[in-house]
This record gives structure tokens, sequence and C-alpha cells, in this order.
């Protein structure tokens, strides 16, 4: 249900905003744990609900996605990195923004943390009392996966 | 052509909201990636609107509204916010913001905002209409 709402708001995201079109969409729940693209944001959610909501690009993804937020102006080499870590860092901010008001009583009492970038890490271990609900999604520009870390007993 | 100051810590939509505003024609006087640093900037430049994020470090933008307003009461703040920010919107109109931008932001919502706030702004497309029934 969260994933599925997550997922919703990346497609509609990716398509009507980014001009992005979802070719495969690839579900893996329970998982024992998520390996990590090249690069991570991360985004806590708090409140009435708790999870940790996790976006994971692969390069060409990130590139074609900094491509479409810049439309078409070319990044300076001194400004790279910090370009990408605000492209994941409004990616899953935004998608998580869309999605609160899907979520149970409209996201009311739900509050979300500043995004956070994960670097040089290629995997998030489940612990045995949590679950991670993840989907790999694959574009003609490069994959991505958008994974949900929730206690074990969350449906 | 209005002068606009543009206030958020992410780089990306500081570029992206120059990119639109350029785009519509108006200026870009100054960019701040702080509330402090667009206090500091809105009174040099005096700008005829500020887009301002709402979470940033240092000051966030519901304090440098409020401080922007003692300084001008009659500055023209839009807030740039995400949705699950409909608290801290609230309290930024109440600290004197007269609206806000719902990321993700688009060339449309922008220009529906300037709008809004300046009136002369906000009937291009009525006016080229007028203009055709004139003729």
């Amino acid at each position: 249900m969260i994933l599925d709402s997550l997922i919703l708001q990346l497609k509609l995201f990716f398509t009507e905003d980014m001009g992005i079109e979802i070719d495969d969409i690839a579900r893996e729940e329970e998982s024992v744990g998520l390996n990590l693209k090249s690069h991570t944001a991360m985004i806590g959610v708090g409140g009435e609900l708790n999870m940790m909501v996790v976006i994971s690009f692969d390069a060409t993804m990130l590139n074609k996605l900094i491509e479409v937020f810049m439309e078409g102006e070319d990044v300076a080499p001194e400004e790279e990195e910090e370009i990408k870590e605000s492209v994941t860092g409004e990616v899953i901010n935004t998608i998580i923004g869309l999605a609160l008001p899907t979520f149970p009583k409209r996201g009311r009492g739900v509050t979300i943390t500043p995004p956070i970038s994960i670097n040089d890490a290629s995997k998030i271990q489940k612990h045995k009392d949590s679950k991670i609900l993840a989907a790999n999604i694959r574009t003609q520009y490069g994959e991505l996966s958008i994974s949900a870390i929730i206690a074990k007993d969350v449906l | 052509m209005l002068k606009i100051l543009i206030v958020d810590d992410s780089l990306i939509i500081r570029k992206k909201i120059t990119t639109i505003v350029e785009k519509l024609g108006h200026e870009v006087v100054g960019e701040a990636k702080t509330g402090q640093e667009a206090i500091e900037i809105y009174e040099s430049a005096k700008p005829d609107l500020v887009t301002m994020d709402i979470t940033m470090p240092d000051m966030n933008g519901i304090t440098a509204v409020k401080h922007i307003v003692e300084m001008d009461k009659n500055a023209k703040i839009i807030m740039v916010t995400s949705h699950g920010q409909e608290d801290m919107v609230i309290d930024s109109i109440k600290a004197g913001a007269v609206g806000y931008l719902l990321k993700p932001i688009t060339d449309e919502k922008l220009a529906e905002i300037i709008g809004e706030v300046f009136l002369e702004y906000a009937c291009h497309e009525n006016d080229l209409e007028l203009s055709d029934d004139d003729l």
C-alpha cells in the first residue's frame, strides 16, 4: 500500500514533470537487504507513520534527471557534486510530498526529515524487526530503485 | 520587468527558478542559501519579489519572512513548498508571505503566482485575445 503510493507518484512525477517514461517496474518485497546504486537519497518519515524511504539512482539515470532539471544548461565542474546531491534530494522530497495525501489520514500528523545522501555504500542490510519493500524501476535512460523500510508488522 | 531574489538551500532549485524567471522576462537580482543571507541581500538589492524556501539551515524561511517584513512592510514574498508543509505555509502567510508555490516548480506555476501577486503580469493571454478582438 505505502510502496504502491510511492511508485505511483514516482511514475507520475517522472512522466508528467520530467518527461521520462517508465519501461518496467519490478517489485521485490521482503528483501534481505537493499543493494544501492551509485547515488542514493534517504528521508525519514515520522509521526503517524514511521518509515524510511530510500531512492537509489544509477549514474545514467541521475545524469538524465540533472539534464531535465537544468533544462539543457551545462553544469560547471565545481558544482557537479552539489547538483547531484540537490537533484537526488529534490526528487525524493517531491515524491514523498506528492505521496503524503495518499497515506492514511491523508498524511495528517506525518512529518518528514530533510533528505540525506548516502555515498560510497553498496548495501543496506535488513534488521530482523524490519521489512524492506522495494521496487526497481527501469527507464530508457537508466534505472532507479525506491524502497520503504518499515517495521515488520506494518502492512 | 520584476527584480527577483531567490532563496533556497538547494542549488538545483535556485538554478531552476532562475531559468524560469529569466524565461518570463524578469531579472534575478540575487540568490541566497539561508534566511540570514536573504535578509542581507534583500536590504541591498531591494527586490520586487522574493521566492523563499521554507526549510533551510541557519535561519528558516518563516523567520526570514518575519525579518524582511519588519524591514519592509510591502515586501512581496512567495514561499516555495512541498506537500506536507501546509502548517508551515500557514505560519509563513501569518508572518507576511503573500502566497506559495507548490513543488514541482514549473513555468506555468511560477507565472501564475507572479500574476496573482502583481496583477499587471497576470493577463498576457487575455491581453493578446483582447488585441485580436480589437483588430
